[in-house]
């Protein structure tokens, strides 16, 4: 396969790939321009959209180290959870990255200009030797080659006890919530010594503990609404104005479990992995471990659309669960229009749903099949005999190969898919929302193939 | 029984994974173990659900009515083709340990599926065969029934406060609570009763008469086997184990500071395993399945 040249450097860089390079977050920017993903090993690296349309290599930076806590004598993994963008308010951007336990603000700004001429000081900056200056200048400002630099603003710690597993900006661009196992904290971007708590579902006994908070998310448009889900399936919506502690939700989406379909697992697939507003913030978007759910906030009892993601795996219940892969915890994603979502699955594929014509596509990211500017072709999983050759049989998918994040260009239809530590960025061929066209054809073709 | 096979293996791997958890980077992961726990205590509920299935039913259909809402729980629990009743044998086994008769192996299909070679399976199975059988102490208050049905019970809130209530009678507790999860468990599975195990007990005898027969059939043939397992039991394994185990979960404990709680939760979450872990401290080898493992 053809790479480019950038590509063949990154490579270069990163020739054996380790556990330390699953990529575990991905995040657009709010305008797109930018795309950040980290990794299990603290590192961030930021793509930056060139006019072409092409996602390169913008900056890299370590974003955690791995700590050790002496009271606990426990590990704090430097794994990124998540990472959030900040809208932009001026040349700089501001990107909030998190790991099991402590929340960074970087800065990431360019430099494309250097002062020089000082007095005091030489071109390579030693002291110059005061007797020696005869004259004064001032210093002026010359171009160089462009540095772009992340630098630590903020470091927001020691406010979780248990594993942080979500941060969402608030719209008033002002304040953030954090999330852990059992409560979410509401934050300022600029005091990083308090932080309020307005959920808190740790009960008196430890031992009475029967779900915890999986992902929280703030209401993309009005700032008082937040919405979080927990491990027994349910996705609460609360509103900060009602109370101080929001452990009293306003609404509560749940939806009634067929009792035909109980088994053993049955809390575990139920467990909500990913929540996501819409983009005109009507919508809840819900994931759990075999079905997508879109939910109408006006309508608590029952989503209005319900999506089998992978519905073939309800019978492997079992081995998913010595394996461990029934805990993988799916991200799900809304396309701009709020049109089509999106989420992963296991074998490196990934489906989407046009929830207009509810038509559906599952789609592959790998090496093999993911040539540059090549059109992705339709998977299918079949359960029982092969109709067509491309066809893959449900006891051949590869459970290590899991895309578990994704994301959806704000306004593209570009997507970003990690798939262990390799991203693949696609766009759609004819570049138009499919909305537009009215009929529920998708065909990516591969755009940018980096190897992290 | 398949589903006992599955119910066991599936008990082991899951703690097998809280196990795991303590020693994994990063520290113990709450939801996950939140969700093996929920999983063991359902598979062990399976388990041991057709152990007293059957066990003194019209005895205790009195008793069922308060037992309906739990059991409701329970039956959300069981896989659809579970058919035996909710697992209250659990408590039953806490209460064989501690008075230890001559194992009588009625009951034990439930520890028949199991085969492992490990300790854990034989520890299992041996107090599952003493406690079955116990014929007496049908009479025991009603009060300590409950406590030990909150074992079984799937909703850990509802079970924590009485299990831990009534842990004092649990040692008194024994066929009647067998009787009463047995009748409950009934009442919800709506199937006839399996087997009796408590044929020789007094309360219970005339009622079960008319069920026992076919019951007894079934389980007599399980039971052979089951007996012979039984008596190859070591009774020092358990007792070893049952240390080694609450050395674990004390370990458990100590281990994490800043989450003894979460620990603690991780594996006491199931209302059973809080019982457990109080029992084993009282030195009660009850609840076999968790404790072997």
């Amino acid at each position: 396969m053809e790479l480019p040249l950038h590509c063949k450097l990154f490579l270069d860089v990163h020739l054996i790939p380790d556990s330390a390079d699953v990529i575990s977050a991905v995040e657009f920017s709010q305008s797109g321009e930018f795309l950040a993903t980290g990794d299990k090993g603290g590192r961030v690296v930021i793509f930056q959209r060139e006019p072409q349309g092409e996602y390169n290599v913008y900056s890299t930076f370590q974003s955690h180290e791995p700590e050790f806590d002496y009271l606990k004598s426990l590990e704090i993994e430097e794994k990124i959870n998540k990472i959030r963008w900040l809208p932009q308010l001026n040349s700089a951007h501001f990107l909030l990255t998190t790991n099991d336990k402590t929340i960074k603000l970087w800065k990431v700004s360019e430099r494309d200009k250097r002062p020089e001429g000082y007095n005091l000081k030489d071109e390579e900056g030693r002291m110059k030797d005061i007797s020696k200056i005869t004259s004064l200048q001032v210093p002026v400002l010359r171009p160089m080659d462009l540095l772009v630099e992340a630098s630590l603003r903020r470091v927001f710690a020691n406010a979780h006890a248990y594993h942080i597993n979500s941060i969402s900006i608030n719209s008033d661009c002002e304040t953030y919530l954090s999330a852990d196992d059992l409560r979410i904290n509401l934050w300022n971007l600029d005091i990083t010594d308090r932080s309020f708590n307005i959920v808190d579902l740790k009960p008196e006994n430890m031992e009475e503990l029967s779900e915890v908070i999986t992902v929280a998310e703030f209401h993309p448009h009005h700032c008082h609404l937040m919405a979080f889900s927990s491990s027994t399936g349910t996705t609460r919506l609360c509103d900060m104005r009602s109370r101080a502690l929001c452990d009293q939700h306003a609404k509560l989406f749940e939806e009634a479990v067929d009792p035909a379909n109980r088994s053993f697992f049955s809390e575990i697939i139920s467990s909500v992995s990913d929540v996501k507003f819409s983009h005109s913030g009507r919508y809840l978007l819900t994931r759990d471990y075999l079905s997508a759910k879109v939910w109408d906030l006006n309508m608590e009892n029952k989503p209005i659309e319900t999506y089998q993601v992978h519905d073939y795996l309800r019978s492997k219940l079992c081995t998913l669960y010595e394996s461990d892969c029934i805990f993988d915890k799916f991200e799900c994603a809304w396309n701009g229009t709020d049109s089509v979502i999106m989420t992963g699955a296991y074998n490196n594929f990934f489906r989407m749903f046009d929830r207009a014509s509810r038509r559906d596509v599952t789609l592959e990211a790998s090496r093999e099949v993911c040539k540059r500017r090549a059109v992705l072709r339709p998977r299918r999983v079949c359960v029982g005999r092969k109709k067509r050759e491309s066809d893959v049989s449900v006891d051949s998918l590869d459970f290590r190969k899991k895309i578990l994040h994704t994301a959806w260009h704000p306004t593209d239809n570009i997507i970003a898919i990690a798939a262990s530590n390799n991203l693949y960025i696609f766009q759609d061929r004819w570049g138009m929302p499919t909305n537009v066209r009215g009929v529920f054809v998708l065909s990516f073709f591969f755009l940018f193939c980096l190897f992290c | 029984m398949e589903y006992k096979v599955e119910a066991h293996r599936i008990m082991s791997i899951s703690l097998g994974k809280i196990y795991n958890s303590r020693v994994q980077r990063g520290g113990i992961k709450l939801h996950k173990n939140l969700l093996v726990s929920l999983v063991l205590r359902s598979a062990r509920q399976v388990y041991l659900s057709d152990y007293y299935g059957g066990v003194c039913l019209n005895a205790q259909h009195v008793e069922a009515k308060e037992w309906e809402l739990m059991d409701g729980d329970q039956e959300k629990l069981i896989p659809a083709s579970e058919e035996s009743l909710p697992s209250t044998t659990a408590c039953d086994q806490t209460e064989a340990a501690e008075v230890p008769e001559a194992p009588q192996p009625e009951e034990t299909d439930s520890s028949l599926a199991v085969e492992g070679p490990e300790d854990p399976c034989e520890a299992v199975e041996g107090p599952e065969d003493t406690s079955s059988t116990e014929p007496q102490a049908e009479q025991e208050s009603s009060s300590s029934v409950d406590s030990t049905c909150d074992v079984s019970v799937p909703s850990p809130v509802v079970s924590e406060p009485q299990c831990e209530a009534k842990q004092a009678t649990v040692s008194s507790l024994d066929c009647e609570t067998d009787a009463n999860l047995a009748m409950s468990a009934e009442g919800n599975s709506h199937q006839p009763p399996k087997a009796h195990s408590c044929s020789n007990r007094k309360r219970s005898a005339e009622k079960k008469a008319s069920h026992g027969s076919p019951v007894k059939r079934t389980k007599v043939t399980s039971s052979n086997a089951d007996e012979e397992e039984a008596e190859e039991m070591d009774t020092s394994n358990v007792s070893n184990l049952i240390t080694i185990f609450g050395s674990s979960f004390s370990g458990l404990l100590s281990k994490d500071n800043s989450e003894p709680e979460a620990e603690t939760d991780e594996s006491d979450s199931g209302s059973g395993q809080i019982c457990c872990d109080q029992m084993l401290k009282n030195l009660n080898p009850w609840n076999t399945a968790i404790v072997a493992f």
